[in-house]
């Protein structure tokens, strides 16, 4: 069934499993990750019609392990922001636990901000791609939306581990969510980027303030520290993400599946007028500039990956003077939603996109940067694979939120 | 010549592993059109590639056949450009990190003597889909057939070292020898699978210029190879002769018309590092094992076949240069024939029925044990060897034993002397004229009175008693 709201609705969505660590949990996908027989259209006319053969790793999981599947959301085109995203207004809705989205910028964040609900993007490369259909294969992840931060914890359970059908995935292990449960250890320093702070306008500042004093109510110690190239990330994840969405993208030429042009002389004509007729402006713009970059402006394209390595050295860096970062989630005057421009979309996620060019694990905590009833969101980023102290800390603001003065 | 070529070979191998590069499809492109395909060969949304063991470790060992150094950290790249034979929009080669560096081979040159040729990497790649075009009534339509799309390949991009058609020609089929004995290729040029691209350009002897060069493609045999470079060499000298300038392009070689006709400018897209197939990190071990599994190779077999067999030089590299001939070979020298004279049949006889059958000694029912029963009748002068030239011809086809084909064909060896007088008698009688020149001194007409006798005998007669015998009659005692 399609609606407003859903690309395919489930009418019979009891699982396989009835005495799973998810049993019973609702759960919400989009339609860029597989499942056997449902639309898989990725959001795009490029994609019109086809119907995944198999099912991703994660759906496979999360059945065997009990989760009942809501139905695929409405998804932006190919995942690239969140223009036209429902799994937010499914949440609210009341008709489902926990939603997947595909998290390239800063998605999953950004949205669970909008709407006052927990956002995680996970370590990359600890969740299995395999049936995802992506576009930045180095830095999407699947993210992961909740009201409640323990819903999530037992669903990254489940979805994350070793997959023989993604080899992409790094043999580094692979972090034991269950201790996310355990207490934190304290104490707990937490870093906030000055070169990030220092862009903020004021009432952006006025709300990430309050939010640390929560922090530091619950124990942690903030501290500020230096980044020097936190400028970088916006144009390393532009130049290196569009290059790759081009290449991935290279294989939507409506000749298998997906719209096909009814003119053109021959193929060539045939495959500029599909794709031409597939694509919604924001994603075409991306994809062209990704070309550019691939075609007429390598160096530019060598050079980003040079700086993203050095931007994860800093981070990594950071990282060992303090146990976390500590930013903002999303800006305020920048709705990631309406974005219709590659700039517009940059400055709407311009907070989360740091996690996806490093690869590290972030968690969007609501409820506690809040200023004039504005929620900006408090984002966590921590070291890669160490996502359960994370969600431990996460798991520890909660409480605080739920019984501070706040709530 | 004012003029001296510098060439450069891009060779592209299919490895014979038993699946795609990427996926478990069967690496068979010949079968029923689209039968050996699935979500990661037709690169359908959500597959992910998955590297193939198997393959990887039959590019290495080619790799090692050729003398390169395997590098401690390689990776894949899109080759990005749009055609129909492409899934995915691109085709993932290894460019910025290949598989391997700084390779050789050593041939013989036009001088006689030892020239090496080096090899400036070897990379892997998939290789594309096959399109056939055809027309439906009067509609022309473009049919894809994605067999061959993901199937394995090694390009093994030479230095430009060469200087003649003939090097070329030596190089590979130097190179072919070396990788068919490691089993990771078969090799054919005629079946496509061993590719050759030729990038040719002159400069003024003497000089060390590196002008424009043109590509030529589709040579599909090793002399197609020689003679494709040999009118790319003359073509250019004409064009330079005449003032004209040399244009980077790509042409293709036509082996009816033997020209060389232009194809289209070459086009270079660009290569992005690959984000989905992890990079390949080899560790000191497994190229150790790798290494372990490498057979002896055609020159160090040659080298010890010219030490213990006694061999020539010459014999000896015949025997060395392919595997199964030569594992052939040894397994009859075991048997206790002399090594020249299982060499001198082979070469001889053997080799060249092959060739005219089209066939390789294992597609043949010609075991070792049982040419080394002929050959053993032949040394017991059971049978003589034009007989045993006959009975060989049967063996590769019948599978009737040595002994059961000579019984049948009464290919026995005469060497019953009266049997043979009477042949000689009889030949002694209708040449009057020839037995009173030989008895004058004329000695070389021995041969044709030999060959009479031995017709008469239905070639079957003893040749040592048929010439005693004779010289004995032709000599009569004072």
């Amino acid at each position: 069934m399609v609606s407003e709201i859903y690309t395919h609705k489930n009418m019979s969505p009891n699982s396989f499993a009835n005495d799973g660590s998810l049993s019973g949990k609702r759960v919400v996908i989009q339609p860029n990750m597989s499942v056997r027989g449902w639309l898989c259209d990725a959001g795009s006319l490029a994609l019109k019609g086809f119907v995944a053969l198999e099912d991703a790793t994660t759906v496979t999981r999360m059945r065997n392990a009990g989760v009942e599947l809501v139905g695929s959301s409405r998804m932006s085109e190919l995942g690239f922001g969140l223009a036209g995203d429902t799994a937010t207004r499914i949440l609210s809705g009341g008709e489902a636990d926990i939603a997947l989205v595909t998290d390239t910028m800063g998605e999953a964040r950004v949205a669970a901000a909008g709407s006052g609900i927990f956002g995680f993007k996970p370590s990359f490369g600890i969740v299995s791609r395999f049936g995802l259909v992506g576009l930045v294969p180095s830095m999407e992840c699947y993210g992961i939306l909740g009201k409640r931060l323990e819903d999530m914890i037992d669903t990254l359970s489940v979805i994350s581990g070793k997959d023989k059908d993604d080899p992409s995935m790094p043999d580094e292990g692979f972090p034991d969510f269950t201790a996310a449960r355990k207490p934190l250890k304290m104490p707990c320093t937490a870093g906030v980027v000055k070169e990030c702070f220092d862009i903020l306008q004021d009432r952006e500042r006025k709300a990430f303030r309050t939010g640390l004093a929560r922090l530091e109510e619950a124990g942690l110690t903030i501290r500020e520290v230096n980044l020097s190239d936190f400028d970088l990330f916006r144009v390393v994840h532009n130049i290196v993400a569009s290059v790759e969405a081009s290449s991935s993208a290279g294989k939507y030429d409506g000749v298998r599946y997906g719209h096909r042009s009814s003119s053109g002389k021959n193929w060539n004509d045939m495959y500029l007028n599909s794709r031409g007729e597939s694509f919604g402006s924001l994603i075409k713009t991306f994809l062209y500039q990704g070309a550019y970059f691939q075609f007429e402006n390598y160096p530019a394209f060598e050079n980003a990956c040079r700086n993203r390595r050095r931007l994860v050295r800093a981070v990594v860096d950071l990282l060992g003077h303090v146990d976390l970062l500590v930013f903002p989630t999303m800006r305020l005057g920048h709705d990631a939603e309406k974005a219709a421009t590659i700039n517009h979309i940059y400055d709407a996620f311009l907070l989360t996109l740091p996690a996806n060019v490093t690869g590290q694990p972030s968690l969007h905590v609501p409820s506690l940067a809040l200023h004039s009833e504005v929620d900006i969101g408090v984002q966590l980023i921590g070291l890669r694979l160490e996502d359960p102290r994370l969600l431990s800390i996460g798991l520890k603001l909660s409480s605080t939120a739920q019984g501070g003065s706040a709530a | 010549m004012k003029y001296e070529a510098v060439i450069g070979l891009e060779i592209h191998v299919q490895l014979n592993s038993a699946t795609k590069l990427f996926c478990d499809c069967p690496n068979r492109p010949g079968d029923e059109p689209n039968r050996n395909t699935c979500p990661i060969c037709l690169w359908l949304p959500g597959a992910l590639p998955q590297l193939s063991q198997e393959a990887f470790e039959k590019a290495t060992l080619a790799c090692l056949t050729l003398n390169c150094t395997i590098q401690p950290e390689s990776a894949f790249d899109q080759k990005v450009y749009y055609y129909p034979d492409l899934p995915k929009g691109f085709q993932l080669s290894q460019h910025h990190k290949p598989l391997a560096r700084n390779g050789w081979v050593d041939i013989m040159g036009e001088d006689g003597r030892n020239k090496r040729l080096r090899i400036h990497h070897i990379h892997m790649e998939e290789d594309v889909a096959k399109l056939v075009h055809e027309t439906e009534g009067k509609t022309p339509i473009s049919l894809v057939d994605f067999n061959r799309a993901g199937t394995p390949l090694i390009e093994i991009v030479s230095e430009a070292d060469l200087r003649s058609p003939h090097e070329a020609m030596e190089y590979v089929k130097t190179l072919r020898s070396q990788l068919r004995y490691t089993g990771s290729a078969e090799c054919s040029l005629e079946q496509g699978t061993l590719r050759v691209d030729a990038n040719i350009s002159l400069r003024p002897r003497g000089t060390d210029e590196l002008n424009t060069k043109v590509e030529v493609k589709n040579m599909n045999s090793i002399r197609n190879v020689g003679d494709a470079i040999a009118y790319e060499i003359i073509r250019q000298t004409n064009c330079l002769e005449k003032g004209e300038p040399i244009l980077l392009h790509t042409r293709l070689w036509d082996p009816e018309k033997r020209v060389t006709s232009p194809m289209r400018g070459k086009f270079s897209g660009p290569c992005i590092p690959d984000p989905s197939v992890p990079k390949i990190v080899v560790s000191n071990d497994w190229l150790k094992e790798m290494q372990g599994r490498l057979p002896e190779m055609p020159g160090q077999k040659k080298e010890r076949f010219l030490r213990e067999y006694g061999l020539t030089p010459e014999e000896a590299s015949n025997m060395s240069f392919e595997r199964d001939l030569s594992e052939f070979f040894e397994a009859v020298v075991k048997q206790d024939i002399p090594p020249r004279k299982i060499a001198g049949w082979m070469t001889t006889y053997l080799v060249p029925a092959l060739r005219d059958r089209n066939q390789t000694i294992r597609e043949t029912l010609l075991t070792a044990e049982r040419f080394t029963r002929l050959l053993s009748m032949l040394e017991k002068d059971i049978i003589n060897a034009h007989a045993a030239k006959e009975v060989m011809l049967q063996l590769l086809s019948s599978e009737e034993t040595p002994e059961e084909i000579v019984e049948k064909g009464g290919f026995h060896q005469v060497s019953d002397t009266t049997e043979l007088e009477a042949f000689i008698d009889r030949i002694i009688a209708e040449h009057p004229s020839v037995v009173e020149d030989f008895r004058k001194g004329n000695t070389k007409v021995m041969g044709f009175l030999m060959g009479l006798a031995m017709k008469a005998s239905q070639g079957k007669a003893n040749p040592k008693l048929l010439k005693e015998i004779l010289t004995k009659r032709l000599n009569p005692k004072p």
